[in-house]
This record gives C-alpha cells, sequence and structure tokens, in this order.
C-alpha cells in the first residue's frame, strides 16, 4: 500500500513538472524552428515540423541587411547601454552598500530604508519624471538619457549591503587598519576583492534588467539608430504585415525574419547566464554560513 | 619596542553604558599582561582602545612617550591577534602575512625573506600558498601570530587568541606563544577569560571586572593574595572555597554553619584588623589544595591546624589528584560573575551547589562518597573577607 502510494505521489508529481515543462518550452522550441520555415509555414504548418536550411539562411540574411544592418546597430546599442550602465552601476552600488554595512553616519537607516523603497518602485513609474529631467537638461535622444537612468539601481546597493553586513566580519576590516590600510585601502584590498560573487550577481541582475528594457529607450531615444534591441524590435513588428496591415513604404519583414531578431535580442541574456552561473550561485549563497 | 601607559582610560558608549571605568595599566617594555575577567568585563573594549578600534572617551593612552588617543590605527605601530583570527580570505598565507609589509612599502625581496622567516618560526612554510580557508584551526592561529610578529611593531595585542581551539592544542600554543612573545620581547596585551591562560602565559596579571580593574599583580601574588571575593574565586581552578561564617567574640573562634571552630592566637597575630569583626558576619575563603584529611596522624607539619566536618558527596579522580565535593550547612558564597563563560570555572560551578566545597588531595586518600570527613586548613592558608565590601582583611 506504501509503495503504491509512493508511487502514485511520484508519477503524479513527475505529470505536473512535465506539464509545466512543455508549458514553458514549447514557445521555446517553436521560436527557434521558426525561422528555418516560410511565413505561410509558419502559420498553417505543423508547429514543431523543421524547415530547411535554405529558409534560416534567407532569413537571417534578411534580417541582418534590414535598413542597413540596423539589427547589429541595435545590437551595438544595446550593448553600449547596458553594460555603460552596469560599469556605474556597480561603481556606485559596491562602495555604497559597504558604506551602509560598516560605517555609522547620520541618516544611515533613512537611506536604507529608501533604498529599500525605490528598490521596490517599479522602473516604468519613474520613466516620465525621468524623461522631463533629462528633458531638462537637454539630454533627451543621448545615449546618457539612457545609461544614466539604467546605473542607477537601489537593488545592486541593497545586494551588496546585505553581503557586507553578513559575510564581512568587522575584524576583519580592522585587522586591515591595524595592519596599515587606509580607509580607501581597506575597501580597495580587503573588502572590495571579497565582494567578488556580489560583483557578478549585480553584474548579472543589472544587465538583465538594462538589456531587457523597453519603455525608457522607447521614451528617451526618438532616432531610430538609437535604439537598444528591444526598442528596435517595437520597429520591426511595425515593418510586418501581419502585425501591420497598414504597413507602407518600408520594406516588409516576415515573421520568420521576425524570429531571428528575437532570438539575437535574447541570446546574450541566456550566454551570460550560462558562464555566470556559477559564480551567481555562489553570489545567492554568500553569507548564507559563516566561517 | 616601548612601555604602553593607560590613565584613567574610560569607554562610555553613546547609549550610555560604561564599559571601561577609570582604568590604569602599565605594561612595560617587554611585559606581558594579561587582561582576565568574565565575559563582558571590558578588558576585549579596553584592549580596543590601546589599538585605537575604540574611540576613547577619556583618560589618556600612551605608547612610549606619544600620546595616543587621537592617533588612527595604522600610525600606531601594533600588531593584533583576533579572537576569530581575521584572516584575508581571498589572500593566501604569504599574501596575509606579508600584507602589513605591503602596506609600508617594504621593498619585495624583503617582504619575500620576512615572510618565509616567519613561516619557518611558525612551520608554516608548507602551507604558504594555501588559502585560510583550506587550513585547520591551529595553522589559522598560527598564520595570525604570523601576521603580527612579521611586522616587529612596538606592541602586540592578543584578543583571546586562543579560544577557538580545542583543549589540547590550547595547551601547546599557550606556551608557544609565551615563548614566542620572550623571544620578541615585546610589550604584549593579551585578553582572555581564561584563568589558566593568564596564570600560565603572563608576567602580570590584571583582574577585571564590569569595566574596572580589581587587581594587577604576578600570578603567583594574585593567586595568594587576592584582593577580593571575586579575584579569589575567579583565579584557581577548581576556585577557592568561600564560605559565610560569623567571628566570635574577640575573634578567637569561627562558627562556621552549625560548627564552631577554635582559632589559633597565630590568626589573630597575623591579622590584628580581624578583632574588628567580632561577633560579625564575615566570608573566609580556603583553597581546594589547602583541604586535608584530619588523622591522628597528620598533624605533624608544624603549622597550625584548624578541623571541620563535611559530608562526601561526589569524588572525581583525575589521576594524579582527586577532587572531593563535600557538603557541610555553611552558606557558600559566590561572587557574580565568578564563573560565567569560564570553561573550567563552569564545571566546578554547576556541580558545586550552594553550601558545597572542594578539596584536592592525593590519589590514594581513602574516602568514600556518603561517608563523613573531618578535613583540616593550615591556617596560614586561610582568607578573610569582609561580607559587605567583599574585600580582603590582609591585616
Amino acid at each position: 500500500m506504501r509503495l503504491f502510494n509512493r508511487i502514485w505521489s511520484r508519477t503524479f508529481a513527475y505529470v505536473v513538472l512535465l506539464g509545466f515543462t512543455a508549458f514553458f518550452v514549447v514557445p521555446v522550441i517553436w521560436l527557434l524552428l521558426s525561422p528555418t520555415k516560410t511565413d505561410h509555414e509558419l502559420v498553417v504548418g505543423n508547429p514543431f515540423a523543421i524547415g530547411t536550411l535554405h529558409n534560416l539562411s534567407h532569413a537571417i540574411h534578411v534580417m541582418f541587411t534590414f535598413e542597413d544592418y540596423a539589427l547589429l546597430n541595435w545590437l551595438k546599442n544595446s550593448a553600449i547601454y547596458s553594460f555603460g550602465g552596469i560599469v556605474i552601476a556597480l561603481a556606485c552600488s559596491i562602495p555604497a552598500g559597504y558604506g551602509l554595512a560598516h560605517t555609522q553616519f547620520i541618516g544611515r537607516r533613512t537611506l536604507l530604508g529608501v533604498t529599500l523603497f525605490v528598490m521596490i518602485m517599479p522602473a516604468t513609474a519613474l520613466v516620465l519624471p525621468l524623461f522631463l529631467e533629462a528633458n531638462a537638461v537637454h539630454a533627451v535622444g543621448t545615449p546618457w538619457s539612457v545609461i544614466l537612468p539604467f546605473s542607477f539601481f537601489p537593488f545592486g546597493v541593497y545586494l551588496a549591503y546585505i553581503f557586507y553586513s553578513s559575510s564581512v566580519p568587522k575584524d576583519l576590516l580592522a585587522a586591515a587598519r591595524i595592519d596599515g590600510c587606509n580607509e580607501w585601502n581597506v575597501f580597495r584590498r580587503v573588502a572590495l576583492p571579497l565582494a567578488r560573487p556580489i560583483i557578478a550577481l549585480v553584474t548579472f541582475f543589472a544587465f538583465v534588467a538594462n538589456w531587457n528594457n523597453f519603455f525608457l529607450p522607447f521614451v528617451m531615444l526618438p532616432n531610430s539608430t538609437n535604439y537598444p534591441l528591444p526598442v528596435g524590435l517595437q520597429d520591426l513588428l511595425a515593418a510586418t504585415p501581419a502585425f501591420n496591415p497598414g504597413q507602407g513604404g518600408q520594406v516588409p519583414i516576415y515573421r520568420p525574419e521576425l524570429a531571428i531578431a528575437t532570438i539575437v535580442a535574447m541570446a546574450p541574456v541566456l550566454i551570460v547566464f550560462l558562464f555566470a552561473q556559477r559564480s551567481l550561485v555562489s553570489g545567492m549563497l554568500a553569507g548564507a554560513t559563516k566561517e | 619596542m616601548c612601555p604602553v601607559t593607560l590613565e584613567k582610560l574610560t569607554k562610555v558608549y553613546p547609549n550610555g553604558y560604561e564599559a571601561v571605568h577609570e582604568f590604569d595599566l602599565e605594561v612595560a617594555d617587554g611585559e606581558f599582561m594579561v587582561l582576565v575577567g568574565p565575559s563582558g568585563c571590558g578588558k576585549t573594549t579596553a584592549m580596543r582602545m590601546v589599538a585605537g578600534l575604540e574611540q576613547i572617551s577619556s583618560g589618556t593612552l600612551r605608547i612610549g612617550d606619544r600620546i595616543m588617543n587621537d592617533v588612527s590605527p595604522r600610525d600606531r605601530d601594533i600588531a593584533m591577534v583576533f579572537q576569530n583570527y581575521a584572516l584575508y580570505p581571498h589572500m593566501t598565507v604569504g599574501e596575509n602575512i606579508g600584507f602589513a609589509l605591503k602596506m609600508k612599502h617594504t621593498p619585495k625581496q624583503e617582504i619575500v625573506n620576512k615572510v618565509r622567516d616567519t613561516a619557518e618560526i611558525l612551520g608554516l612554510t608548507e602551507w604558504i600558498d594555501r588559502k585560510p580557508g583550506q587550513l585547520s584551526g591551529g595553522q589559522r592561529q598560527r598564520v595570525a601570530m604570523g601576521r603580527a610578529i612579521v611586522r616587529e611593531p612596538k606592541v602586540f595585542l592578543m584578543d583571546e587568541p586562543l579560544s577557538n581551539l580545542d583543549a589540547k592544542l590550547r595547551v601547546q600554543m599557550r606556551a608557544e606563544v609565551a615563548r614566542i612573545q620572550r623571544r620578541l620581547g615585546v610589550a604584549t596585551i593579551y585578553v582572555t577569560h581564561d584563568q589558566v591562560e593568564a596564570m600560565t602565559m603572563g608576567d602580570r596579571v590584571a583582574v577585571m571586572r564590569a569595566g574596572v580593574l580589581l587587581q594587577c599583580d604576578k600570578p603567583q601574588r594574585i593567586y595568594d593574595s587576592p584582593v577580593n571575593i571575586f579575584v579569589a574565586g575567579f583565579m584557581g581552578s577548581p576556585s577557592m572555597n568561600l564560605f559565610e561564617a560569623s567571628l566570635g567574640e574577640g575573634a578567637r573562634s569561627l562558627r562556621l554553619g552549625s560548627q564552631e571552630i577554635v582559632l589559633p592566637a597565630s590568626v589573630l597575630a597575623a591579622r590584628p584588623s580581624l578583632v574588628k569583626y567580632a561577633n560579625n558576619e564575615i566570608v573566609i575563603g580556603v583553597r581546594p589544595e589547602s583541604l586535608a584529611m584530619a588523622g591522628p596522624k597528620r598533624s605533624a607539619s608544624g603549622n597550625e591546624t584548624v578541623q571541620f566536618e563535611g559530608d562526601v558527596d561526589l569524588i572525581e579522580a583525575l589521576g594524579s589528584e582527586i577532587l572531593v565535593h563535600f557538603s557541610t550547612d555553611a552558606h557558600r558564597v559566590e561572587a557574580e560573575g565568578m564563573y560565567s563563560d569560564d570553561a573550567e570555572g563552569l564545571e566546578a560551578g554547576s556541580i558545586t551547589r550552594p553550601g558545597d566545597g572542594v578539596a584536592r588531595m592525593a590519589p590514594d586518600t581513602q574516602v568514600t562518597i556518603g561517608s563523613r570527613i573531618k578535613l583540616q586548613m593550615n591556617t596560614k592558608r586561610l582568607y578573610f573577607f569582609d561580607a559587605v565590601t567583599g574585600l580582603s582583611i590582609e591585616e
């Protein structure tokens, strides 16, 4: 009876797991297969049929040469905005978290509270005021109008704060002071090298957030040559007759080609995740155990 | 190499808590000074003020001739060994040891040489390229020592450096630390709550309680002449037997529970001020080793002795000696904090119930649990304390 129960509960668990896996994986498979088909096959054919290599190379060719290699330009813009934002975010959030965790100053608790508050605030809610600000300093349309808001990353400050307050004992910093470090060297030679897993974690989260951000660059950048990928994709959608029947004047884009652009937009996050996986896990566990 | 002088050093935290109160201490050049006391007595805070890791609320700290109150830790030329070692986890053993030299911009070759020599002294040569995470507790402790000695500082500060080691290693390292300190001849302040460490390692010992220095003297002097009940009970393991008692007419007799003990004239001769306590409550103390079985043939040592009776509750055989736990109807006295956080003291404290005492005897002593025994003590080894102030009645 007990054995039967166990088999039954196991089976149930696997069915649920398989159900969810299918739910999430099927669209990805469909997306990966779509550039190998023609637009017509994509709509009427078997969704899991594999098309031809010819279709694939055609779709790639059309997509990449579209509007004078616009896709590559957007890819480049995305990289500049994302990494520019990350560099500034890291340069601010790691020292800020360290300061919040290991120094006493008036307003420290308030600052922590504010950090938490802005952390839970949806980024889109700030887009309009940010636009007005950027407009006031005549930055709208420049890369800075995207990079600077991207570099605002309170989650990173909070992660660094948690890390420093839980995993870096005060005595370690005291030892460095006694060993002859001034405050800058305490941070630079002891606190910063220890934060490696947190740097990886902040980099990854900031990268995903920046790379996928659509609304902010959409509002800030009026000129198509400045678009990052997500905004560019929107441009492509407008050029796809299936989604925008009234489109005219532009070279039409078909769904297999659109799928290529989507895959290009997705790939960097996947690649970064695969490479960063190990340090991410150690970063997320940082502070869980204390030596 | 410099003497360290603390004058009325006081630490008051912003919440008003006074951790250290007007602490006076002078550590001579090359001297090994041990600060000992129960946890929370302010000994670590006092040391951290010397290190510059705690602001000094008032008082003066001198290292050599220089007033150090407002000098940053890195400019005090001190080295410190922390309780949890505080090794830099991202650096190798060699880099850990050489870090302070690197910060002083010592030439590279010189760092390499000094680190190698230090590692050799401490037997760390094999591990020099390992990270601290790959080392055992004892090895980490030695790296921490190495980090301190490589700098040849003016002052060593050690904050319970052996408390994280197992008992056997602790005994071994105790000797090693003391040996290294003698060899380097640097003024050292060593904080511990372990009175055995204090007794064995220190040139002098400073006993603290509740932020106040109670007594500072050579270990044997503190053991032999404690200034008050707390010091008497804290130093020594098992700790001193302290009982409430009342002095009789003219301080010629002592009432211990229901027992009346006649005091020889020599007791009063040695401490004339005892007369003031006649017909009053006092506290008497006797070390476990000063108690012996009273037998008809045992009083031949020439010293005057007094006797009293107790019931044997428990016998602990330690091989080289036995600890006889006995009970009397006299009240046992315990000073607050006497046993707290002290591994060996705690053992004695938990076994000894109020009213109980401990005697340390030769292993061949004939004694059985449940029997009533007669104990005798040398009157010269008897301690008297004021029951109100807790101070020793010496004269």
